[in-house]
C-alpha cells in the first residue's frame, strides 16, 4: 500500500517536472513567433545568433538545475525508501538505552528447609551519573562514608550496568550515613540510599565446601556466557556476582535471577527523556540440598575437635581432614565436611587481600579445597574388601583358602621380604579374617597370585568396576578421578627411567593389593564403593541437590531423580564374606574400637585404613556403613597425618553416625592395638 | 528580438501564465493584481517560506536557539525587502557596475572592520550594527550584489563575448568578491559566489573553449591547494577543518566522533524519516541533539525526518517550480541584463539546494550553507526574499524600455 502511494507521488512529481520543462520550451516557441511580428527595439543591437545563444544557454541552465533536483530526489528515494529500515534502527539505537537492575539470587536450603545461604538487605548509597561533575558533592560524600575521594569518583564513573544506571558508591553503610544523607538532601542532589541485597551465609562456615562462594564474574565466565552455544540463557555483564565454587557455581544457572531491564529514551547528552517498557527483575530459584544441617554440623565439629586433639597431642602436622555421609539407597549426600574450612561471607562484596592470602596459603592447609571430592590419597587397607572380591572373582583364592602370617612375608624371595603391619604376625588367616584384622600378608598373597596369573590386571579391573579411577559424577566442581595404576601407566609415567624400573613388578601388585604405593582414591570414591558393598552391588551417583523450588510460588520445579552409577555383579556369598569381615573390624579387631559401636542399636560394618608416606605421620581412614541388616548410610572420614584410622577418623565416623541416629558416642575407650 | 513587453502586452502575458486566453482590454483592471506579480515564481516561493516556518516552529519545540518569533521577524523583514526590491527598477543597476563592485567589496570587508565584526564559530563573517545592536552576515546580501555586478558587466556584450580580453576581465572582476570572502574565511559562501558568477559569465556568451580552459585551471588550482594543504612543509591554503571536511566526505568512517559524526547523524535523520516521516516534534534525531545545527545547516535533515519522503520530495518540487518559473521568465524577457540577473538568482538557489540537501544526504562535503527560505537565520531569509523581489522586479519592469 505504502509502496504504491510512493510510486504515484513520484510519478506525479516527475510529470510536474516534465511539464515545466516542456512548457518552458513551448513558450519559447511562441515568443519566437512573436519575434517575427515585432519590430526590433532600441535595446536590440544584438543579432539573432546571440538570441539563440541565450536561448540554448538558458536551456542549459534549466538542465543544470533539473539535474541537481533529480540527483537529490534519487538520493532521497534510495535513503528514505530503500534503506529506511537500516537508518530507522540506527536512530532507535541512538535514542534508546537499557538500564538494568540486579535480581536477587536464589537461596540454598538444607533438606529440612534450614537456610544455609540467603540474601540480606544492605543499605546502599547510589548516585546519578551526573554527580561526577560535582567535585564538592563527591568530596562531601567521600568524607561522610569514609572513602577516598578518588574511589568515590571511580565508582560513579563505572558504567557497567548501563550509562544511565544509578551508580553504587558504597554498600552496607551505617544508619548514621543514611540519616545524614536523608536529612541533608540539598547537599547531595542525585544521591540516595536504597536497600539492595547481599549474599549472606547465616550459618557462617557451615557446609562451606558444599555451598561454595560467590564473586565478581571472571572474564572466562563472561566469554562463556556470551558464547552462542550457552544454554543457560543468562547473559552476564561485567561486575555481575556469580557462583565461583560449590553449589553456588554448580547451580549458577538456577540460582541466578533474571536481571530487570528498563528501556529509556535519551537525548544526545544521555539525559533520560522518557521511560519505555520495563521488565521487573526475577529472582533466582531456591535450591534445596540433600545436606542435613544437624548432621553437617556434627561432622564439622567432630572433625575439627579430633584434628585439634591430634594436633595438640603431638601430631603437629595434623591440620586437615574430611568426612562424608551418603544415603546408600539413593546417593544423597547427608553431610560433607572438609577441614580446614572457611567462611564464605568473607567473599561477599569482594574479598580483601589478607583474607585471600590466608585462604590460599600452604601453612593454612588450603581451606578452599574440598578434600572429599578433590583430595587424592592412597586408599590403604580400606581397599582390602575390593581386593577380596578380585581374588574370589579371578580364582586367586577361595572362601576356604588359608593363609599364614608370620609378620614377615617372603613370597618373592628372602631379598624381597615385606612386613605385615603387625610384625608379630596374625597366624592362620582366611580372606574374611584378612579383612577383619587387616592382615597384609593375605593381600600380599593375593597380589602375588595376580602377578603370576594369566590376568595380571584383575585387581585393577575390579577396582575400576567399583568406581575407582573415575569421577563419581557428584554435582560439585573440581572433582578428582584418583588413579588406579597399571603396567601401561607405570611405563609411561616413568618414561625417563630404565626399562626394568618402568616395568610392572611383583612389588607393585602387592602394594596395590594393600592400597599403598601409586593407588590414589578420593574419600568420596571410597564412600561410594562401601555404599555399593552395603547395597550388594548398587552404587548410586552421589549428589547434593535435592530439588529446585519454583522462583514464583511455592512449587518445586525440579526434583532430583537418583541415578545408578555402577551396578557391580558379585556372587552373593562373596558379599556375605566381605560384609562379615567388615563387621568383624567393628566388633572383633580391637576391643576398644568395638566399645564405641556396641553402644549403638544399629549393626555397623566398616574398615580402618592407614596410608603411609615416607617422612610423614600416617593418614588415617575409616569407612563404615549401617545398619548392616538393611543398609542406609555410609560414612567415610580421613584425617591427614593424624595417625592410624582407628585413633583418628574412626571417632569422626562414629560421631556422624551418632548424629544421624541421635545416639552419641558414650565411650571414652582409646585403641592401643594400633589396628589399621 | 522578442517584444515581450510594450503597450499591449496583456494577451501574451495571460498566456504566459498558462491560463486561458482572455480578451485584454476588458480584463485589465480585474486582472491587475494578477499581473502585478509573477505568480508562477512567487507562489511556490511563498509556499516554501510557509513550509520553512512550519519546520522552524517544530524545531523551536526542542532546540532553544531556534527562536520562532525571530524567524517570523526575518520573514516579515524579508517580504518587506522583497516588496521594496520589486518596485525598484532593477534596470538602473545595469549601468552602476563600479558602484556595485565597491558595495560588494565593502560588504565583504565589513566583518573585518574593528568595532563591527564579531567572532562566531571560528569565522568572522558576522557584523553587529552599532546602536541598534543588530547582527547580520554581510556576505549574504553580497551574493545579490555580486549577481547584479556580474550581470551588469556581462550584459554589455549582448550575448556574445568576442574578445578574450573582455572575458578575462569578467573573470578577474569575479575573483575580487570571491577572494575577499575566501579570506574571511568562508569557503561555502565563496563557492556560491564563484558558481553563481561563473554561470552569469557563461550565459553572457564567451567561447566554449575559453570556459573549458578556465574550468580546467580552477580544477587544477583546487587540486594544487588540496595537495599542498595535505603535504607537510608546503603552505596550507585550506584550513585544517576545511581539509577534514573534505576527507570525511570521502570516507566518513575516519572521524565518526567529529565531522563524520555530524554527517552520520544527518544521514540517519534523513533515512529514518521513511515514507511519511515521524511527524512534527517527533524527530528523535534532530530534536534531541544527536544532529547538531538541525535548524540551520542541517535543516533539510530535520525536515526529511519529520515529513519523510513525501515532505522532502514536496520541498524539492516547490524548489523546482520556483526555479523553472524563473528560468522561463529569463527565456522570455529580452534584455540581456535581466536574463543574466535571473540566471544568477537561479544558479544561487540551485547551488545552495545542492549543497545543503546534498550535504545532509552525504553526497556533498559539509559546509555551513543555509537552505533558501527554510533555514533559520535572518540574513539568509532576507537575502533570498530579496532575490524573490529581484525576479518580481524583472516581471514588473518588463514593459518599460531599458
Amino acid at each position: 500500500m505504502g509502496r504504491v502511494f510512493v510510486i504515484i507521488i513520484c510519478a506525479l512529481a516527475a510529470l510536474v517536472l516534465l511539464y515545466l520543462v516542456v512548457r518552458n520550451v513551448s513558450h519559447e516557441g511562441r515568443y519566437s513567433m512573436d519575434i517575427g511580428g515585432a519590430a526590433p527595439t532600441a535595446a536590440g543591437g544584438s543579432d539573432n545568433s546571440a538570441e539563440t545563444g541565450f536561448k540554448s544557454r538558458l536551456h542549459g541552465l534549466g538542465i543544470f538545475s533539473g539535474t541537481i533536483l533529480g540527483v537529490l530526489l534519487a538520493r532521497l528515494w534510495s535513503m528514505q525508501l530503500m534503506s529506511s529500515d537500516n537508518y530507522y534502527q540506527q536512530a532507535e539505537s541512538n535514542r534508546t538505552r537499557t538500564v538494568t537492575t540486579d535480581a536477587p539470587r536464589g537461596r540454598i536450603l538444607d533438606r529440612n528447609g534450614v537456610e544455609l545461604v540467603t540474601n540480606r538487605p544492605s543499605l546502599t548509597v547510589v548516585a546519578d551519573p551526573s554527580v561526577v561533575d560535582d567535585e564538592v558533592e563527591m568530596q562531601l560524600l567521600a568524607n561522610l562514608i569514609g572513602m577516598p575521594y578518588l574511589a568515590v569518583r571511580r565508582k560513579i564513573q563505572d558504567q557497567s550496568a548501563g550509562a544511565q544506571s544509578k551508580r553504587t558508591v558504597a554498600v552496607d553503610v551505617s544508619r548514621r550515613v543514611v540519616a545524614y544523607v536523608e536529612e541533608h538532601t540539598h547537599l547531595f542532589p542525585g544521591v540516595e540510599v536504597v536497600e539492595r541485597t547481599e549474599r549472606y551465609y547465616p550459618c557462617g562456615s557451615l557446609a562451606a565446601h558444599v555451598l561454595g562462594y560467590t564473586g565478581t564474574i571472571t572474564q572466562e565466565q563472561l566469554d562463556w556466557s556470551r558464547d552462542p552455544n550457552n544454554e543457560s540463557g543468562i547473559t552476564y555483564e561485567e561486575g555481575d556476582i556469580v557462583g565461583q565454587s560449590g553449589v553456588e557455581w554448580q547451580y549458577e544457572s538456577v540460582l541466578q535471577g533474571i536481571r530487570g531491564e528498563q528501556i529509556v529514551y535519551v537525548d544526545a547528552y544521555g539525559t533520560v527523556l522518557d521511560h519505555s517498557s520495563s521488565v521487573a527483575p526475577q529472582s533466582g530459584s531456591d535450591v534445596v540440598l540433600t545436606i542435613d544441617a544437624n548432621v553437617q554440623q556434627a561432622a564439622e565439629e567432630s572433625l575439627e575437635r579430633r584434628i585439634k586433639l591430634l594436633h595438640d597431642g603431638g601430631y603437629t602436622a595434623c591440620i586437615a581432614g574430611c568426612a562424608v555421609a551418603i544415603d546408600v539407597t539413593n546417593g544423597e549426600v547427608i553431610a560433607l565436611a572438609s577441614a580446614p574450612t572457611y567462611n564464605p561471607n568473607v567473599f561477599v562484596g569482594g574479598i580483601n587481600d589478607d583474607d585471600w592470602n590466608a585462604l590460599s596459603s600452604e601453612d593454612g592447609g588450603y581451606p578452599l579445597i574440598n578434600r572429599v571430592v578433590s583430595g587424592q590419597y592412597p586408599s590403604a587397607s580400606t581397599i582390602k574388601p575390593l581386593g577380596t572380591f578380585a581374588a574370589l572373582d579371578y580364582g586367586i583364592a577361595s572362601e576356604q583358602t588359608g593363609f599364614y602370617c608370620t609378620g614377615f612375608w617372603t613370597g618373592f624371595g628372602e631379598d624381597y621380604g615385606q612386613y605385615c603391619w603387625d610384625h608379630s604376625g596374625h597366624g592362620a588367616m582366611t580372606l574374611q579374617t584378612g579383612i577383619t584384622y587387616s592382615c597384609d600378608v593375605v593381600y600380599y598373597e593375593v597380589g602375588k597370585g595376580f602377578f603370576y596369573s594369566d590376568q595380571p590386571e584383575g585387581l585393577q579391573e575390579t577396582y575400576r568396576r567399583w568406581g575407582l579411577g573415575a569421577e563419581t559424577g557428584i554435582d560439585l566442581p573440581s572433582e578428582e578421578a584418583g588413579r588406579v595404576p597399571d603396567a601401561e601407566w607405570k611405563w609411561n609415567y616413568w618414561d625417563t627411567a630404565a626399562d626394568d624400573v618402568r616395568a610392572w613388578q611383583g612389588g607393585d601388585s602387592t602394594n596395590l593389593a594393600i592400597g599403598q604405593g601409586d593407588l590414589l582414591v578420593t574419600p568420596l570414591q571410597m564412600a561410594c564403593a562401601y555404599g555399593g558393598i552395603a547395597t550388594r552391588g548398587t552404587i548410586w551417583r552421589p549428589h547434593v541437590l535435592k530439588s529446585v523450588r519454583s522462583a514464583t510460588g511455592t512449587g518445586t520445579v525440579i526434583e532430583h531423580s537418583p541415578e545408578i552409577s555402577h551396578s557391580v555383579q558379585e556372587d552373593s556369598s562373596y558379599f556375605d564374606l566381605v560384609i562379615r569381615g567388615l563387621e568383624g573390624v567393628i566388633y572383633e579387631e580391637s576391643p576398644a574400637q568395638a566399645e564405641h559401636f556396641v553402644n549403638m542399636a544399629e549393626t555397623v560394618a566398616g574398615k580402618t585404613g592407614t596410608a603411609e608416606r615416607p617422612d610423614q605421620e600416617p593418614t588415617g581412614w575409616f569407612v563404615a556403613f549401617l545398619p548392616v541388616e538393611s543398609p542406609k548410610y555410609v560414612v567415610a572420614s580421613l584425617i591427614e597425618q593424624g595417625g592410624f584410622g582407628s585413633q583418628s577418623s574412626m571417632y569422626v565416623v562414629r560421631d556422624i553416625m551418632g548424629a544421624i541416629y541421635n545416639e552419641p558416642d558414650t565411650s571414652d575407650a582409646v585403641d592401643t592395638t594400633g589396628a589399621r | 528580438m522578442a517584444e515581450l513587453t510594450g503597450s499591449q502586452p496583456a494577451g501574451s502575458l495571460t498566456s504566459l501564465l498558462g491560463r486561458e486566453s482572455v480578451p485584454t482590454t476588458q480584463k485589465r483592471h480585474r486582472g491587475g493584481w494578477r499581473q502585478a506579480f509573477y505568480w508562477q515564481q512567487l507562489l511556490p516561493a511563498l509556499l516554501l517560506i510557509a513550509y520553512g516556518a512550519v519546520v522552524i516552529w517544530s524545531a523551536s519545540l526542542n532546540i532553544s536557539s531556534a527562536n520562532f518569533p525571530r524567524h517570523m521577524m526575518g520573514i516579515v523583514i524579508g517580504l518587506a525587502a522583497a516588496l521594496f526590491m520589486r518596485s525598484y527598477d532593477y534596470r538602473a543597476l545595469a549601468n552602476m557596475s563600479t558602484a556595485l563592485l565597491v558595495l560588494d567589496a565593502v560588504l565583504m570587508v565589513m566583518p573585518r572592520i574593528p568595532g563591527l565584526g564579531l567572532s562566531a564559530m571560528g569565522m568572522t563573517g558576522v557584523v553587529r550594527i552599532p546602536i541598534i545592536g543588530f547582527t547580520f552576515q554581510p556576505s549574504e546580501p553580497a551574493k545579490i550584489v555580486t549577481i547584479f555586478l556580474m550581470a551588469s558587466l556581462g550584459a554589455q556584450f549582448n550575448g556574445k563575448i568576442e574578445n578574450l580580453k573582455d572575458y578575462v576581465r569578467l573573470c578577474a572582476i569575479l575573483t575580487v568578491p570571491f577572494l575577499l570572502i575566501l579570506v574571511q574565511p568562508d569557503l561555502g559562501t565563496g563557492l556560491i559566489i564563484l558558481v553563481t558568477g561563473a554561470a552569469i559569465i557563461i550565459v553572457a556568451g564567451p567561447r566554449p573553449s575559453w570556459v573549458l580552459v578556465t574550468i580546467g585551471l580552477i580544477v587544477g588550482l583546487a587540486a594544487l591547494a588540496i595537495v599542498t594543504s595535505m603535504t607537510p612543509g608546503l603552505p596550507h591554503v585550506l584550513k585544517e577543518y576545511q581539509l577534514n571536511r573534505l576527507i570525511v566526505f570521502v570516507d566518513p568512517s575516519v572521524d565518526p566522533g567529529g565531522s563524520g559524526y555530524n554527517l552520520q547523524q544527518a544521514k540517519i535523520a534523513v533515512g529514518s524519516g521513511g515514507l511519511l516521516g515521524k511527524g512534527i516534534g517527533n524527530a528523535s534525531q534532530s530534536g534531541t541533539g544527536f544532529l547538531p545545527e538541525a535548524h540551520t545547516d542541517f535543516v533539510f535533515a530535520l525536515l526529511a525526518e519529520e515529513f519523510g519522503f513525501v515532505g522532502a520530495a514536496g520541498l524539492l518540487a516547490l524548489f523546482a517550480w520556483t526555479i523553472f518559473a524563473t528560468i522561463s521568465l529569463a527565456q522570455r524577457i529580452e534584455q540581456p541584463f535581466a536574463k543574466l540577473v535571473l540566471t544568477g538568482v537561479v544558479t544561487m538557489w540551485s547551488f545552495q539546494i545542492l549543497q545543503e540537501v546534498g550535504m545532509c544526504m552525504g553526497i556533498m562535503p559539509i559546509t555551513g550553507i543555509p537552505l533558501p527560505f527554510i533555514s533559520f537565520g535572518l540574513t539568509s531569509m532576507v537575502t533570498h526574499c530579496l532575490a524573490i523581489g529581484v525576479v518580481q522586479s524583472v516581471w514588473l519592469h518588463r514593459s518599460k524600455p531599458a
